[in-house]
């Protein structure tokens, strides 16, 4: 850690107080207790945060913070105080942490973890506790709340019902949230420890989701029946179903996101659901032409859907002689500022290639090239020509629901010329 | 961006032949073996692919161990010089089938060379090349025209177009006549 970093951190604190600090002065600061002082860093840090605080008499910043703070305006590099309830425990991943889960108040909801060095009291699921003095770092692109040594956690006597707010799904972010959503798929699992995965949409788009196994399966049996029991194995949605899910963990990896229901608190909900298809439309050249497009085959074991490889293997249900063929396209269209992946399925590659699935089945048994035919007849009718396609966009790929191709218009050359030829030269 | 940002193609950028022949100055993003390189436009973007629709006048092949082939690929305003090696088997092959004149779509990668007596080159390695018809050549001389002149409008406001006003002293009204021109060549 150098004095700038701590300079940085030190005047956002501020700053986010509404003070205006002078980032010299501070590090003059911090350089004088660390230089001439053989003050530690942190320690300076503290000291100089603490100071300055005072001269802008702020409070809420640095240790001295006592003062209760709304979980839904905590930014991570704050200490702070809160009184929250725990909505969900999960379990420890490293004998270093004692407890980790997400604490909830009326405005919001964060993860925490408590350090095993820590010492501290575990809590309890649904109880409300008043943390002092933890520190809210950053974790996965979300807020953390860290409970150390120097942290107090007091229970407290209230249960306020909370109504968690739900968010739609596209406005969701790393951290924790809410859906009010459909299940609209149901995939087959493609890990040991996953119990489902699928996807949810709401009217404004969709969004992966996974539930893993827990230890201990089937809900726990409290001997208290009267304490709050802590949820222990998770049950299945149904497809089709609408759900309110409280307090889902939101991950980002590869730029997107995707909800754990295992912190998840969720309801089945009488209502439907008309899901948004987060329609895109993209126009542009057909720039590239992938392998794995054309004439395909696909495993006929239910559910599973995979591609298989020359000699019919599937990763999952290995040899399967009696595949299904499918056609599909796999491209990327670009309009000189993006280039985009795209997917079309079997329909809109009959009618943008003007091919039936028996036709082309036909071609590659009776051809010397067998399905490579295909990839080049598919290749050479769409490689290089102009399309705009529209359809829904996941996982970092347009899913074509359809394809057209762009013709000429006039009124674009006049208008092109217009704005060319506009001004004088 | 975070390391494990997903990967991001570089887009196909739409330049006309008489830009493109102007181009001096190339450059690499990174220091890493694989990053990429691009060249300057004069309109004042960086290129690492562009895309090229023209009519394919001349194909030939050359070289006895290592054989490659040339061609030239015209559109209104200029001729593009395209090759396809032995490192590029499926885009050799590809232009191998392809009998000249023909409109062909190209994608392909822009490189700068010195000849022995100073003069600077471009050519394009073809990453890919097909057959389209007519309309295709017409919708993309519109394309190009209106990708060349929304960087003009943006020239002077971003990072490559400060540095192409720097290496090549670019005049946009030059590259908006050059648009201009190409636009009245497309039939109505």
């Amino acid at each position: 850690m150098n004095l700038s970093e701590v300079t940085e951190r030190i005047s956002r604190k501020l700053e986010a107080k509404g003070a205006q600090p002078d980032r010299q002065k501070i590090e003059s600061r911090l350089h004088r207790l660390v230089e001439e002082f053989g003050v530690n860093i942190a320690e300076a840090e503290r000291t100089v945060t603490g100071d300055l605080a005072r001269e802008y008499n702020l409070t809420g910043v640095g240790s001295t913070s006592t003062e209760l703070r709304p979980i839904s305006e905590i930014v991570p590099g704050e200490w702070v105080t809160i009184e929250g309830k725990i909505v969900a425990l999960t379990p420890s991943l490293s004998p270093s942490i004692a407890q980790t889960g997400i604490i909830a108040d009326s405005s919001g909801a964060m993860r925490f973890v408590t350090w095993t060095r820590a010492n501290a009291p575990a809590m309890e699921y649904g109880r409300w506790y008043r943390i002092e003095s933890a520190v809210v770092d950053e974790y996965k692109g979300a807020p953390n709340l860290k409970i150390h040594s120097g942290t107090t956690i007091s229970r407290m006597e209230k249960d306020v019902p909370l109504l968690p707010s739900i968010t739609p799904i596209t406005e969701l972010k790393s951290g924790v949230g809410s859906v009010r959503a459909k299940v609209i798929q149901d995939w087959e699992v493609s890990h040991d420890r996953m119990l489902q995965t699928g996807l949810l949409g709401d009217e404004s788009g969709t969004i992966k989701f996974v539930i893993w196994k827990e230890d201990g399966d089937g809900p726990s049996q409290g001997a208290d029946p009267a304490a709050p029991e802590e949820p222990l194995g998770k049950e299945k949605l149904s497809l089709d179903t609408v759900y309110n899910i409280f307090y889902a963990t939101i991950d980002e990896y590869n730029g997107r996101l995707s909800l754990s229901l295992n912190t998840a608190m969720y309801i089945s909900d009488e209502g439907d659901i008309e899901v948004g298809r987060n329609e895109t439309e993209i126009q542009g050249a057909l720039v590239h032409v992938a392998p794995g497009s054309g004439l395909i085959k696909r495993c006929p074991v239910e559910g599973c859907n995979r591609t298989l490889s020359r000699q019919n293997y599937c990763p999952v249900h290995e040899i399967q002689p009696n595949f299904r063929y499918d056609l599909r396209l796999k491209a990327v269209l670009d309009d000189g500022i993006r280039a985009r992946n795209v997917l079309m399925q079997r329909d809109v590659v009959e009618k943008l290639v003007g091919i039936t699935l028996d036709e082309a089945i036909g071609i590659a048994e009776s051809n010397p090239l067998g399905m490579d035919e295909i990839f080049y007849r598919v290749r050479n009718a769409v490689l290089g020509r102009y399309y705009t396609c529209s359809g829904g966009e996941f996982a970092g790929r347009l899913l074509v629901d359809s394809c057209t191709p762009i013709t000429f218009e006039p009124a674009e050359l006049a208008a092109l010329l217009n704005r060319a030829g506009g001004e004088p030269a | 961006m975070s390391p494990q940002a997903a990967y991001e193609r570089e887009p196909a950028r739409r330049v006309f032949a008489s830009e493109l022949r102007e181009t001096r100055y190339q450059f690499k993003e990174g220091d890493d073996e694989k990053s990429p390189t691009f060249v300057l436009l004069p309109s004042g973007i960086r290129s690492n692919r562009i895309f090229v629709v023209g009519t394919l006048t001349e194909k030939q092949r050359q070289g006895d161990q290592n054989i490659f082939y040339r061609g030239r690929v015209v559109d209104p305003t200029g001729t593009f010089f395209i090759m396809a090696g032995s490192y590029q088997p499926e885009a050799m092959q590809q232009l191998a089938r392809i009998e000249a004149p023909a409109f062909v779509a190209v994608v392909g990668k822009p490189n700068l060379y010195t000849t022995p007596d100073g003069t600077c080159l471009v050519s394009v390695r073809v990453e890919s090349i097909s057959v389209v018809d007519r309309d295709t050549r017409d919708l993309w001389v519109l394309d190009t025209a209106r990708e060349t002149l929304d960087r003009l409008e943006a020239f002077g406001t971003t990072e490559d177009s400060k540095k192409a006003q720097e290496e090549y002293g670019t005049q946009p009204d030059v590259y908006r006549k050059i648009a201009y021109d190409a636009l009245t060549q497309v039939q109505l």
